[in-house]
């Protein structure tokens, strides 16, 4: 029943706007009516032209005589590009450091063996002690009067990726935009955010679960957003990716883009100093990889479900309260296998779910938050061969931080975590003080 | 099915704008306040920033970006003050009107001589802008150029109009003079003062006075107690009128340093709309006079 209510949900106004074709009919009468009210415009335009003509002579003789007023302003320091006027000749560039101490009751090799059974087979790749997530590279521009580029290039100790590189187009018809390249999908709310922007140190549990401790990521593809003129904000998109994420997906999944998503974000303002967030999303794919099951390689069709929604009370410059909670479910139908031999062992058929709902108020330079996130809330069909499994209870876990930004460019956070995403295994209590420095020209973080 | 459609066509005829004019947006009060100076009931003005926020540190909230997409033009402050969330905006409001370039592009620091230009500049002075400094809506002379900028903008956008734009330019421009008579026998030549934040360099420039200290030791950065003792060294030596601050930024510090020094603070609105009687951009530095004048009895 709640998976149709969040197809619903996504689908409502994309059949909306579809159903306006249906009305065709009259459809040659206004193209006449069109074709004459160009015509008429034409004229217009082609008068207009005439004067602007016989203007534009008078001003030429008149900015001989006397300069026009701006040049008499004194060193104007115009800063005349749209991410301001530090740089001219170079692109934006910055640099941010992300570090942190980890301490937990569990030893490395367990924390590298700890997936959630069920779910995931991919275990933590942090270790107690010290550790170096990475040093993301983040540079950008605009290209031409009509894109700009953005690339996000993580150095990590095993190497360095290209995370993100994508255009946005800047000068389509009012309301039509196109993001192509490498991106962050739009699907679902954390995934859209870099990691230094989450409240918290990790993604959320149903995340882990369903795409892996990274989230979606990036991926290659195409994206195209619609922003109608509505009392509030809608946006309205649609993604053709890849689809290389390697637990929703995987490499092998199939030749060729075959992941879709569809997503529409809502917001108003509840009050001068309040604003709501929300929308549903979808992301349809082929999965094929071997980190669902321990020894086993999965292929299915699969389609994750979203729902997201953020308020935020900003009484003030210094001070707001944030909170945000998602649900994740995932459908996934397809056969179990063999990884070396590829043959079919056993029907596949998956219907979980997951939730988080997460609190930070931030005051002045600190902050201090709470979150909660379950998995297998409603639904924990997970059969094979027509076998309903059984895991060992409902994965789920709680954790507290505190922060202090002495600056917006530095942030210090200790976050702790009573974790029992593993209900067969042992519980992971874990302490983590954070460190994130930023360096350069960065872009703004959406809402 | 049907009824969606209908649902989905009334939304739409509903929000069409219906009514004539020109959409703006301005990022910050005073801008909004000098728009509707010279526009008046031609223009629809949505500002951004609530009176009682700090520019500084404003959010990019959705319901901005679907008001950039409605705008034909959007003014904004520029000095990079905005940078924290005016680029994300105008590329999220999908409206190719806004982008660099475009008329509908309109950045008020063109018409304006900055202050405080540092030649050199990094982070660890603190939030230091490296255009100069952003605040330059406290100087009446500067915002009069702006004025006279948005009259000729409004012109360009709507030939028609040319003549109700310059004349209500003309009409805002002489009361402005009249009451900078006014202003100028506040005397303010040569006094001292301390502040907040670098707020108030450019009517310090324009009328006169100086800052002898600051309660940021460094802009954006609170201050420390080593700091503070310091500042009251100075004040005990340089024997400052007035310790000035704005209501959204550093009132308890102000108040705390008042109470070890016995100087006087004043409370001054940093923007139109944020203290009461400051409904327009006359009123709002006619408040900041009668508030600095009132000290000296």
């Amino acid at each position: 029943m709640k998976s149709i209510i969040v197809f619903c949900m996504v689908f409502m106004p994309v059949l909306a706007l579809f159903s306006a074709t249906a009305f065709a009919e009259d459809q040659n009468e206004r193209l006449n009516k069109l074709e004459e009210s160009l015509k008429s415009q034409q004229q217009t335009i082609e008068q207009q032209q005439k004067t602007i003509d016989t203007l534009k002579t008078q001003a030429n003789q008149k900015s001989d005589q006397s300069p026009p007023a701006t040049a008499s302003t004194p060193s104007s320091p115009k800063a005349s590009g749209l991410f301001g006027g530090s740089t001219f000749t170079n692109p934006n560039i910055s640099l941010i450091l992300d570090a942190f101490y980890y301490a937990s009751n569990l030893t490395n090799d367990e924390l590298a063996n700890r997936g959630i059974p069920g779910f995931t087979t991919q275990g933590l790749d942090q270790r107690n002690g010290f550790n170096l997530d990475s040093a993301e590279l983040f540079i950008f521009s605009p290209v031409d009067p009509y894109s700009n580029l953005y690339v996000n290039i993580p150095f990590t100790e095993d190497g360095v990726s290209i995370e993100e590189a994508y255009v946005v187009t800047t000068s389509l018809p009012a309301g039509w935009q196109i993001k192509g390249g490498k991106f962050k999908s739009n699907f679902s709310r954390l995934d859209s955010q870099h990691p230094h922007a989450w409240d918290f140190w990790d993604i959320a549990l149903p995340y882990r679960a369903f795409l892996g401790g990274e989230g979606l990521g990036g991926e290659k593809g195409v994206q195209v957003t619609y922003l109608p003129v509505l009392p509030f904000y809608t946006q309205i998109g649609i993604e053709v990716l890849q689809g290389e994420n390697d637990l929703l997906f995987g490499q092998s999944a199939q030749e060729g883009p075959h992941a879709f998503t569809l997503c529409v974000k809502s917001s108003f303002d509840t009050s001068d100093y309040s604003t709501i967030y929300f929308g549903p999303s979808v992301l349809f794919g082929k999965t094929d990889n071997t980190n669902i099951l321990p020894g086993m390689e999965v292929r299915a069709n699969s389609a994750l479900y979203g729902i997201e929604a953020v308020w935020k009370w900003k009484p003030n410059s210094r001070e707001a309260l944030t909170i945000q909670s998602e649900y994740l479910l995932l459908t996934q139908s397809g056969n179990t296998m063999d990884p070396t031999t590829h043959a079919v062992i056993d029907p596949l058929r998956r219907m979980q779910d997951g939730f988080y709902v997460q609190g930070i108020y931030r005051k002045n330079r600190w902050g201090v938050g709470a979150r909660y996130d379950v998995l297998d809330l409603f639904y924990d069909t997970f059969k094979q061969g027509g076998v309903q499994q059984n895991f060992g209870g409902t994965p789920n876990r709680t954790t507290a931080s505190v922060e202090f930004n002495p600056t917006e460019f530095t942030r210090i956070r200790l976050q702790l975590a009573h974790d029992l995403s593993d209900p067969s295994g042992r519980t992971n209590n874990e302490a983590i003080l954070q460190f994130n420095f930023g360096i350069g020209a960065h872009p703004a973080h959406s809402f | 099915m049907r009824k969606t459609f209908l649902l989905f066509a009334l939304s739409l005829a509903l929000t069409t704008p219906a009514f004539a004019g020109i959409n703006v947006v301005a990022t910050l009060p005073w801008i909004g306040s000098a728009a509707k100076e010279i526009g008046k009931d031609k223009i629809n003005v949505t500002v951004f920033a609530k009176p009682n926020q700090d520019a500084h540190y404003l959010e990019a909230k959705p319901s901005m970006i679907l008001a950039a997409r409605k705008a034909d033009i959007i003014m904004y402050n520029g000095l990079d003050l905005e940078i924290g969330y005016l680029p994300l905006i105008i590329e999220s409001s999908k409206n190719p009107k806004l982008m660099p370039g475009k008329i509908g592009n309109f950045d008020c620091s063109q018409f304006v001589s900055v202050v405080e230009k540092p030649t050199t500049v990094d982070r660890s002075m603190g939030d230091v802008h490296p255009l100069g400094n952003p605040h330059y809506h406290f100087s009446p002379s500067r915002v009069l150029r702006v004025a006279e900028g948005i009259a000729r903008l409004l012109a360009d956008a709507e030939k028609g109009n040319a003549s109700y734009y310059e004349a209500n330019y003309k009409a805002f421009a002489e009361r402005l003079h009249e009451k900078e008579k006014q202003w100028r026998t506040a005397s303010l030549q040569g006094k001292k003062f301390v502040a907040y934040h670098k707020y108030f360099e450019y009517l310090a420039a324009e009328f006169g006075f100086q800052f002898i200290g600051y309660l940021e030791p460094k802009p954006g950065i609170p201050p420390s107690a080593a700091h503070i003792e310091g500042l009251i060294e100075t004040m005990k030596k340089e024997k400052p009128t007035a310790i000035l601050v704005t209501p959204a930024y550093g009132m308890q510090e102000a108040e705390s340093l008042s109470v070890k020094t016995g100087v006087k603070v004043i409370v001054l609105p940093h923007d139109v709309g944020s203290m009461d009687g400051t409904t327009d951009l006359i009123s709002f530095w006619d408040k900041i006079f009668t508030s600095i004048d009132m000290i000296k009895n």
